[in-house]
């Protein structure tokens, strides 16, 4: 199989993630995209490593290892939306924005808000 | 192609059995129904009311299940060891045990936190 | 038949353990901390966690002194134990039992850390009121902050890929829990610690995608692997042009630099102004150290096709950093953005490589020193101006602060000064420095372009300085808190780093000369 196969479908995947980063609004189908980059990535990894046919498999080891730090994140990811869900009632980005540049008097309004 | 005829012939295997055991199941079995048995199947325990609507999950089941993620995905280590334990000897049982007991730190935690407590 | 081959090659990796011992101490003494967060009765927790996190940075501190000198690659070629690696461990060091101090501290908010009493207690609910009149406190920070000074150590010292990525997650994972941890105004810090987490997450798969390029480029993740591998390619590769750019992100992001520095004034703002200070100052030397170790290690022989992209990045950070600091009106963004211009001032001296990086090295790694100090001493200082809601962080609430309390107004004003880089502070040795390794090696408009930012950038330190000084008090402005001795030293530290670099950089900038050398 060539190389090119599995590096075409692991860039589209990283761009549908990035796509999903970018577009989605709900944090949880954020982290979704985030994983997927991360996955895509794997499978660039261990493309590569057939491809050089590395005896020290350096790229399934980083493919072990990313997977186990993608796991470590997305804990630690949903438990931040969690605590941000159970504070606000919802989990739309847009909605959270109260450090940001703006104008004085907006920022008192969001104190006062608050 | 030869290599895959093993993998056809599992393949063919466990799914007959899933078939014929299912189809089994339902021609020869008793059948007397009763309330938990209609009701949907949550691992054993009792299930949780839902809301109308579809609503959402407790939070207990994320915590239990980011747990069980977490946990689970580390053994992946665990892994290359089992490969090559034998050529890694002595430090490669060392290493484990370091970082079994690593991993057993943070379970430590989450039970002197109450993270195992369904209640 | 892939486990034929390892058979016939498998041979047990050697460790240095004493070379590695700093980071064995950090990480080791982090696990023993969070047995003690699980087994100790509360009242025992936080003295315990205070001992422990300064008892084993202090350690980790005497250990890296005594491997002065050392020059080899550990734990088989994952680790580069090098005067480089040694300097950046000992500042990161020094900042981090700093900053264990201003974590420490209790007096400024009435007996109590400036952490959530109890995080899952939700804002505004009985069960916090009931956590904050018990008097409880969050000292898991203690163990989350030695995981992160343990990345932050790995950090520059990683010498192959896999290594780096790692400490980078174990860096910025409890760095994305720290910030979602303040005592006051959580909503902030919870909305804050979302936003450093979604972005660095998504900056750190974007270097993960880099690395895999640059893997299938050299076919190693070794860095004198890749470097072996440009040196023997001829022409154009896409891959590696791809893993750099990519790489190149992950890292700009960890620093601040635009147009990856969204995150930064959001995040410090909203942060606990404690880890804000380890953030700005500890982070940027770590990921600095990386960056300059990936590109100048690795990636130095494709020097000609990084390089300018590079300069785009250092002129948009200064001026993204200075101009936007002007529109500011809180002192923590301002601060912030004052961290991103820094980073802009740090690329001038990345950049500016001719035949010999060791100038470029001993100016980043003088210059990182010295904003680490002022921007700690900066944040505490924040801590201690204070209202009956928590800091007041408000410009417009430090009107007059130096006729209320001349002592805290001229420590901040001094910090100010450092920042400006005005002469006789550290900030004006480290910006010579910076400038004069760039202009060496011919990077002449951007010494143009740093010098007409850091023109800017001082009209906005010293716009505050005359708003300190020079205005009437307003009637009911911000008391300034008497702080415990633990901030007190901490300021200290600051003020008299400042100053004595100031003054006297030269056993600094020699010992910097001398640990300018990366194996690899």
């Amino acid at each position: 199989m060539p190389l090119l196969f599995p590096l075409v479908v692991s860039a589209l995947l990283f761009a549908i993630g990035v796509y999903g980063v970018l577009a989605r609004r709900n944090a949880i189908l954020v982290l979704m995209g985030v994983e997927l980059m991360l996955n895509a990535v794997n499978l660039n990894l261990l493309a590569f490593d057939a491809w050089h046919r590395d005896t020290l498999h350096s790229g399934q080891i980083l493919a072990l290892f990313t997977i186990t730090i993608a796991a470590a994140e997305i804990g630690l990811g949903l438990a931040i939306v969690l605590l941000l869900f159970r504070t606000r009632r919802q989990i739309n980005l847009d909605a959270v924005r109260e450090l940001a540049d703006r104008e004085d008097t907006d920022r008192e309004d969001a104190e006062v808000r608050r | 192609m030869n290599l895959y005829v093993p993998i056809l012939v599992l393949l063919l295997l466990g799914g007959g059995f899933a078939v014929v055991s299912a189809v089994a199941g339902s021609l020869m079995g008793p059948k007397r129904w009763n309330r938990a048995k209609v009701d949907s199947y949550e691992c054993g325990i009792e299930p949780t009311p839902q809301p109308a609507g579809g609503g959402r999950f407790p939070v207990k089941y994320y915590i239990t299940a980011m747990l069980f993620i977490i946990f689970d995905i580390e053994i992946i280590f665990l892994f290359p060891w089992a490969v090559a334990f034998d050529q890694m000897a002595l430090f490669g049982l060392v290493e484990m045990v370091l970082f079994i007991v690593t991993v057993f730190v943070a379970y430590a935690y989450v039970w002197r936190r109450g993270g195992l407590e369904w209640d | 038949m892939t486990s034929i081959l390892l058979a016939q090659e498998f041979k047990s990796p050697t460790i240095e353990y004493a070379k590695v011992a700093p980071l064995l101490i950090v990480f080791g003494v982090a696990i023993v901390s969070v047995i003690a967060e699980a087994f100790l009765p509360r009242r025992f927790r936080y003295p315990t966690q205070v001992v422990l996190s300064l008892g084993s940075l202090a350690a980790a501190l005497v250990v890296t002194v005594g491997l002065a000198g050392s020059k080899l690659l550990a734990a088989e070629g994952a680790i580069a134990i090098d005067g480089f690696t040694l300097f950046l461990w000992g500042t990161i060091l020094v900042m981090s039992i700093i900053s264990v101090l201003l974590l420490a501290e209790r007096a400024v908010d009435g007996g109590v850390t400036a952490f959530a009493a109890q995080a899952a207690a939700l804002p505004g609910t009985e069960a916090e009121r009931e956590a904050q009149a018990r008097r409880l406190e969050q000292t898991e920070v203690f163990p989350l902050f030695l995981f992160a000074v343990g990345g932050m150590l790995l950090f520059p010292a990683a010498n192959d890929l896999l290594t780096m990525f790692v400490a980078l997650e174990v860096l910025s994972l409890p760095l994305y829990l720290l910030c979602g941890l303040a005592r006051r105004r959580r909503l902030l810090s919870q909305e804050a610690a979302m936003k450093y987490f979604l972005l660095g997450a998504f900056a750190s798969a974007f270097f993960l995608y880099g690395m895999a390029m640059l893997y299938g480029f050299a076919g190693t993740i070794s860095f004198s692997g890749i470097a072996a591998a440009i040196g023997a390619k001829t022409g154009v590769d896409g891959l590696l042009l791809a893993g750099t750019a990519l790489v190149a992100v992950g890292l700009l992001f960890k620093i601040g630099a635009a147009p990856f520095h969204m995150w930064t004034p959001d995040v410090y703002q909203g942060a606990p102004t404690a880890i804000t200070a380890f953030m700005a100052a500890c982070t940027k030397i770590a990921a600095f150290g990386a960056l300059l170790r990936l590109f100048y290690v690795a990636l130095g022989a494709a020097r000609w096709d990084w390089q300018p992209m590079i300069w785009v990045v250092a002129i948009l950070t200064l001026g993204v950093g200075s101009v936007l600091a002007l529109t500011q009106s809180d002192i923590k963004r301002m601060l912030a953005y004052s961290s991103i211009a820094h980073a802009g001032f740090l690329l001038i001296g990345f950049v500016g490589v001719r035949d010999h990086i060791s100038a470029n090295t001993s100016a980043i790694l003088f210059y990182l020193a010295a904003y680490g100090f002022a921007t700690i001493g900066a944040f505490a200082v924040v801590t201690l101006v204070r209202d009956a809601s928590g800091e007041a962080t408000h410009l417009s609430r430090w009107v007059g602060l130096g006729k209320r309390s001349p002592i805290v107004a001229s420590v901040m004003a001094l910090f100010l000064l450092a920042f400006a880089g005005i002469p006789l502070t550290s900030g004006f040795m480290g910006k010579w420095a910076v400038f004069s390794a760039a202009w060496q090696g011919g990077a002449w408009p951007l010494v143009v372009i740093g010098v007409v930012a850091s023109v800017v950038a001082a009209f906005f330190y010293v716009r505050v300085i005359v708003l300190m000084f020079f205005s009437e008090p307003a009637a009911e402005g911000p008391t300034v808190a008497v702080p415990s001795v633990f901030t007190s030293v901490a300021v200290a530290v600051g003020v008299a780093a400042t100053v004595v670099l100031g003054l006297m950089p030269e056993p600094l900038l020699q010992l910097a000369a001398r640990a300018a050398q990366l194996v690899g």
